[in-house]
Order: structure tokens, then sequence, then C-alpha cells
């Protein structure tokens, strides 16, 4: 977490779409090329108006207006659910955005009398979101990157729970050795996790970051309590291990919580773009300044990790971008490599060094790399936005 | 991509000011007589208006915001450039051009500053206002005509970093750089800018190696600007050279038939950040501050005068028969009697950046000159540096020397031209 969250990260956009749609339910594009599908939840069954749209970004517009049954609206294709929305109860709405090929695709509202309906997606004529090729590589990238989300939230689970259990057995060595890992895959994701509002201030806040009278929780409070007694102390005091038990299940119970909630995020091409440009903010703003990991002095893993996410961001987003921006691409692919190479001489067998050995050259050189690099990665997003 | 929208419209029926001079002492920047003027054609730019809606041309012989009337308002930066493939330096040189040239004009810098989903090419902090008269400087370090570039051969011979001056205390973190860049404003949101903007455009190419605000021109470069107070409170530069001199600007500022011909009709720019400790001063009795610049702090006449244009007359005695002015005093040591007829272009800014670990203001002079030599800046650091009764007050902590190239004519060439065109 850090004191200024970047929040128009990732439903903003689908919401603002929405929202203009809002009241005017049709397949006309809206100024920023995006179509809005209304779907409309009762217990007998969904209805999407209209049905068939044009290849392209499209945004559905979620309302149920009385149904009790039917809670969620999943849009798929081939068995597998390509963005959903959870959780509506009646007199609730939502949406989210998915950039579609042309195809079949169904519709589905589980509990409904009828769950199942189609939804046809036709070739987008004279579409201005690029030819027929950048469509399928933008869609394959949401795909992928949701692929990624999915995977790192559940990688994040399985550290976690080992890492609770050390903590609440005692186990203070293991559990410091445990916790830079433990929070790797988290920090390659963070831009997501701190869309969901409290989720990232409960997983990740440092002390200074918690309102007086908000309990401070997440791994950041169990750092301290890890670390409190010097790297000496190998056990809690009674009070500690009293006091960081609910914590450590507390965290337990929120990753569980952002592992299900990434389940249904829909992310655009542009706001994976922009999340590789958030990590890169979040390494220059508060791990080169050596502020995320006060007491257990490993942000440099946290560095390693943000910098994986916002190179797997690119990955996905690459062979969109091959063809007519190779330039761009050499350019941010050799500020990468830059970056990396800084980061490697501070590797160990284990991981990486204390982060009081990099010096404040050091730091000047880093921060320098990363801004170019953060730079010309804030040049993708437009490359790659329906318009 | 939108038309760039100029930031504000210049108000109709502002004429062209000035008149007459000839077209060769047009980037002389003669000072107009009515200031409330806009934009000057360059063809026929032969006054320079200032205040806030004032335009100065950014092509002509000599760079602009060296002879320009100093503005109220400095930013300068000294960058390290951070590529080592030369044609990343050209284009970055190219982009900076056109940068500059845009805002000197009121427009945004060039690309899309409109869509949505991408971060607009221009920060937007000086949209909706004037030109302000602003000023880009580009000057190039002698680390830039190391190995990297293939540039060594191409260095002027008079281009090396300073020699260590008497009384030096220099922080390496405030001092030199491979390119410097002077922006010069009335507005001091206008001059940032223009280093917020060409530090962003030269992301991955260049980083910043320290930066200075300044407020408060402490040189009057022409004879109509009144000489302003420095923090000390004295009227100090009285005698600098004034740029609307032709013929002292030939012999003292404009590089003429040097060793390379790429620099004729530039000049060298040396840069210090000079604190004064003003605690200290403001302890100090009136009659030895006076005694230490002197001058008449009030009037800013010299010791031996009445006004403050009268020349010093520095072999005048009292009744005990001591020097009126002091042997150490910084008129006499500064003055060009003193220094073999060498004279400066003077161009400097108070500072104020907060106060240090001590809590003592940190505050003084950046000072900046422009000469035809860096040797002349040299000759008189010496003898200042050594004997001034002002280095119980002052401290050099910041140092740089840049060459700064002629003038672009127009659109059609960049700053890249002068060496890796």
């Amino acid at each position: 977490v850090r004191s200024l969250p970047r929040p128009a990260l990732v439903l903003p956009l689908g919401l603002l779409v929405a929202l203009a749609g809002c009241g005017t339910p049709s397949s006309e594009a809206s100024a920023d090329g995006v179509r809005t599908v209304t779907i409309t939840m009762t217990d007998d069954a969904c209805t999407a108006e209209p049905s068939s749209v044009p290849a392209g970004a499209t945004t559905f517009a979620v309302r149920n207006t009385s149904a009790a049954r039917v809670t969620e609206a999943e849009v798929l294709q081939d068995g597998r659910i390509l963005g959903e929305k959870e959780n509506l109860t009646p007199g609730l709405s939502g949406s989210f955005t998915l950039r579609l090929t042309a195809g079949a695709y169904v519709l589905a509202c589980p509990n409904a009398a009828t769950e199942r309906s189609a939804f046809t997606v036709t070739a987008a004529a004279g579409s201005s979101t690029g030819s027929p090729a950048a469509e399928r590589d933008l869609t394959k990238a949401v795909t992928a990157y949701q692929a990624y989300l999915v995977e790192q939230t559940t990688t994040l689970t399985a550290s976690t729970r080992t890492f609770v259990a050390a903590v609440k057995a005692g186990q203070v060595d293991r559990a410091r050795a445990l916790y830079p890992r433990t929070r790797a895959p988290y920090e390659r994701i963070e831009p997501v996790a701190e869309s969901f509002g409290e989720l990232d201030p409960r997983i990740d806040a440092r002390e200074n970051d918690v309102d007086p009278g908000t309990p401070w929780t997440g791994f950041h409070r169990v750092e301290q309590a890890l670390w409190a007694g010097g790297d000496r102390a190998t056990t809690f005091t009674p009070t500690q291990a009293a006091q960081i038990g609910p914590v450590a299940d507390q965290l337990l119970a929120d990753v569980l919580d952002l592992q299900q909630r990434v389940r249904s995020v829909t992310l655009t091409p542009e706001q994976i773009a922009g999340g590789a440009v958030g990590l890169m903010d979040e390494v220059a703003r508060s791990k080169i300044s050596g502020e995320e990991e006060r007491y257990s002095r490993t942000d440099l893993w946290d560095f390693a990790a943000n910098l994986a996410g916002a190179r797997q961001a690119l990955d996905v987003l690459r062979p969109a971008l091959r063809t007519d921006h190779a330039d761009l691409l050499a350019r941010i692919d050799a500020q990468l490599a830059d970056v990396q190479a800084s980061l490697a001489t501070y590797r160990t067998r284990a991981g990486y060094q204390d982060y009081t050995v990099v010096t404040d050259a050091e730091r000047r050189t880093l921060t320098t790399q990363v801004n170019a690099l953060a730079e010309s990665l804030s040049q993708v997003a437009p490359l790659v936005a329906a318009s | 991509v939108s038309e760039p929208v100029s930031r504000r419209r210049f108000l109709g029926g502002l004429g062209v000011a000035g008149a007459g001079a000839g077209l060769g002492s047009a980037a002389l920047a003669v000072r107009a007589s009515s200031p409330a003027v806009g934009s000057v054609a360059a063809s026929t730019a032969t006054s320079v208006p200032t205040g806030p809606a004032a335009r100065v041309d950014f092509h002509g012989a000599h760079q602009a915001g060296i002879a320009t009337p100093a503005q109220d308002r400095l930013a300068f930066a000294a960058f390290d450039v951070t590529t080592s493939d030369p044609r990343e330096l050209r284009d970055l040189l190219t982009d900076w051009t056109r940068a500059s040239v845009a805002m000197t004009r009121a427009l945004p810098v060039p690309g899309d500053s409109t869509s949505t989903v991408a971060p607009p090419a221009d920060t937007g902090e000086a949209l909706g206002l004037s030109p302000a008269a602003l000023t880009v400087t580009l000057g190039l370090g002698p680390s830039l005509f190391d190995q990297r570039f293939g540039l060594a051969a191409r260095r002027p011979a008079a281009l090396q970093t300073l020699p260590a001056l008497p009384g030096d205390a220099l922080d390496p973190t405030r001092s030199s750089g491979d390119l410097a860049i002077q922006a010069c404003a009335d507005d001091p949101q206008v001059a940032f800018h223009v280093i917020r903007n060409l530090a962003r455009i030269g992301s991955g190419r260049v980083a910043l190696r320290w930066s200075q605000l300044g407020f408060g021109r402490t040189s009057s470069t022409t004879r109509e600007q009144v000489t302003p107070r420095n923090l000390m409170g004295f009227k100090d530069g009285t005698r600098n050279l004034v740029a609307d001199d032709p013929a002292a600007m030939a012999q003292h500022v404009w590089v003429d038939a040097g060793d390379q011909p790429w620099m004729r009709g530039g000049s060298y720019l040396v840069a210090r950040r000079i604190r004064m400790l003003l605690e200290a001063w403001d302890r100090d009795p009136l009659g030895h501050q006076e005694r230490v610049f002197g001058r008449s702090k009030s009037s800013g006449a010299p010791l031996t005068g009445h006004t403050e244009h009268d020349v010093p007359d520095l072999s005048a005695v009292d009744a005990a028969g001591q020097p009126v002015i002091d042997a150490q005093a910084h008129i006499r040591l500064a003055g060009s009697e003193h220094n073999g007829g060498v004279a400066l272009l003077r161009r400097g800014y108070s500072y104020t950046d907060g106060i240090d670990a001590t809590g003592l203001l940190d505050a003084g002079l950046f000072f900046l000159s422009y000469q035809r030599d860096p040797a002349q800046f040299i000759t008189v650091q010496r003898t200042l540096g050594r004997l001034d009764a002002l280095n119980e007050y002052v401290e050099h902590q910041g140092s740089g020397v840049w060459a700064c190239p002629p003038g672009l004519p127009d659109d059609s060439r960049t700053w890249a031209d002068h060496l890796l065109g």
C-alpha cells in the first residue's frame, strides 16, 4: 500500500462507460469506441440488450431490478468465463468490460430458470478498433493477464497459509525467512489489489497509513512483530503471540477475499498497460526510498516482484505491439534490461540483500533507470486502447 | 492530434514595438521604449519587450537568454546524458529544440495532449499563461566531449572544467553536467515548466543532475534596467557589461574566431552556487558591510562618489592616508581595472532553498556569467577568491562551465545540427 493510492486503475473506466450508456441501451459505440450491452437479471433468465454486437470493446452493464435467486452474470466462450459480475442483489448494478472478437458467446446467470442464453459477436464492419489480428492479440492479452491474476492470487493464498501457520506456531526464524517470498505474488499484482478499496489497506498498510482508531493489520503488522525484537529474537513474547495470532488469521482471510475478487476483474488492455506503469511508480516511490519494508529491509524482494509484474503486463501486450511499435518495444526491453541488471547486483543465493546496503548514489541510479522505464511504459496505453 | 493552442491569444491591436536598429543587432535585445507589446517577428526583431505578455524570439544570431534583458525568474538544470548512442543524443537535442521553440511561443510542447488514455505530451501547468519573455538557453559541458559520442575533436580548447579556485567548497552533486538548460521568464511557473518538460522528454536519454531555481535577477543587462539588490542588500554588478553595447559584447561575450567554427557566435556560461552566510552578514555593522562592498548600502554609490553609476575612484585616500575604497573591497577586486581589462556579462539570480541541517538560511546568489572565454571568469575569481573581503560571508558550493552554441536561424535547424547534424 502507499499513502496515495492509485484508484483509477481497474474498474472506473468500465463504470464510466456504463454510466455513459445508462438509459440508452444500444450497440452504438460511445466516443471512445466502447459499446454498451445492458444485461437485465430476473429469476427467469438474463436478457442482453442488444444480444449481438460488432467485435470490439464492450461494456456489460448488469442490473438486478428484482431477481431474488440470481445475483451473478457471466460471459463465457468455450466454457471459460471471460468476465462476470457477482453479488448483485436486487437494486444493485455493476459492469465489466471485455474486448470481444467475432464468434458465439454464452451469457449465463446461475440459478435462473433458464441459466444460459446465446450472445453473438459479429465481425466489425469498418470498426476503428484496428485490424482483426490486432483485436485478437488484445483479446488474448486480456485473457492471459486475467489468468496471471488468478495464478498469482492462488500462489499468494498458498504462501500466506504457510506463513501464517509459522507465525501462529511462534516459529519466528522460519516466518522471517518466509516473509519476503510470501508477499511477492501480492507485489506482482499490487495495482489490481489496490482497486478493491479497503482490501489493500487491510493487507499491505504501513503503520503510518492507518487512521487512528482503525486497527493496523496485514503483512507489515506481522513484519513489525517478527523483527521487533531485533534479528536475534527467535520467539515471540507471550504478549506478542497473543496479539499477532488474530492478525495472522485476518491476513489469510483478506488474501482469500482478494483471490475471490480477482476472478471477476476484467481489465482493458490500456488498464494492463497502466498497471505496469503503476508498478514502476511503486518501485520509485516506496521501494527505492526504502520505506516499504522498514523492519525487515526486504525492499529489494518487493522491487523484484513489482518489476516481474510489470514485465508480465508488457509480455501479454507484446504481440499487439510487435508489428507497429517495434521501436518502443525495443526501447522498453532495453530499459527493462537495465533495471534488471542493476537489481541483479544485489542478488544472493537465497534472494536479495538487505536494503541497507544500497547507497544513496545507487538509489539515484536505480531511480533514473526506473523512471526512464516507467516513462516509456506510459506510452503503451494509448497504443492498445480501444479508439 | 490536435493543433497546438496558444497559451493565450495575444490581445488584438498590439503592434510591433521598437524600431530602427539593424538586423545585425537584433539579437542584442535592445529594450523597447514601450514595454506592453506582444510577439515580434524574427525578421524585424529589433526590440525585446518585457512584462507578462512579452515574447522573445527563440531564433537569432545568438541564443536568446544571454543578451536578452534579464527576466525576473530563473529555472536552471544540469543534466547527465545517460545514453551512449550518438543518434539518441541527436534526437534528444532535436526534441528539445522543438519543445523549446513551442514553449517560448506559449504553445504546449509538441505531441498529443488530448487523448484520455495517454499521458498528455505537455504537463499543462503553463496552459493559459503568457510567454512571459521566456528564453531557453542550451549549454554543452566539457564532459560531453569525452569518448562517448565521438565529439572529442570538436571540443573547443577553452572548454575545460574550471580549475580549483581559491575558496572553493564545491559539492559534486551541485556541480558540472553534460548539458545545461537555463530557462528565464517573468513568470516562475513558465520557467519551471521548461525544466520539467525537457527532463521528461529526455527520460531514458538524460537524467537531471542538479537544478536551481532563482528569483530577483541580481544583474542589469541593459542600460535601462535598474540595478537590483542582492540578498545582502547591496547593489552589486552596477558596472556589469550591458548587452546593448554591441562593441563590448563583441569584445567580451561572443565567441569570434575560436578553434571550433561551430562556436562562432556562441558564448561560454559559468554558473556558481554562492551560498551567503546571511545570519553572520546581518550581524555586521553597516560601516563594515559598506567597506566590504566599497559602496553605500542605501544609494549604491561607490564610497568615493554620490550616485550609483559614478566611476569609483580607486586611488582616493582619506585624511589618514588610507584608501577610501578598501584594498579588499569587492568593487575594487571585481572591477575590470583590477583584472587586466577583463569583463563578464553577469546574469545571476538570488536563490533560497529553505534552511540547512543546522537551521541556518540556505540562500545566496546563483551566479551566472557569459564570456567569450571561461578564462575571463577564472581571472576574476582567482582575485576574488583569494582577497575579497566578502569571502568571510560567502561559500562557493556549486560550479559548472558550458559552451553555449550560437543561435538557430529558423525552424529548419535544431540544436543537434551544431555537432551531430
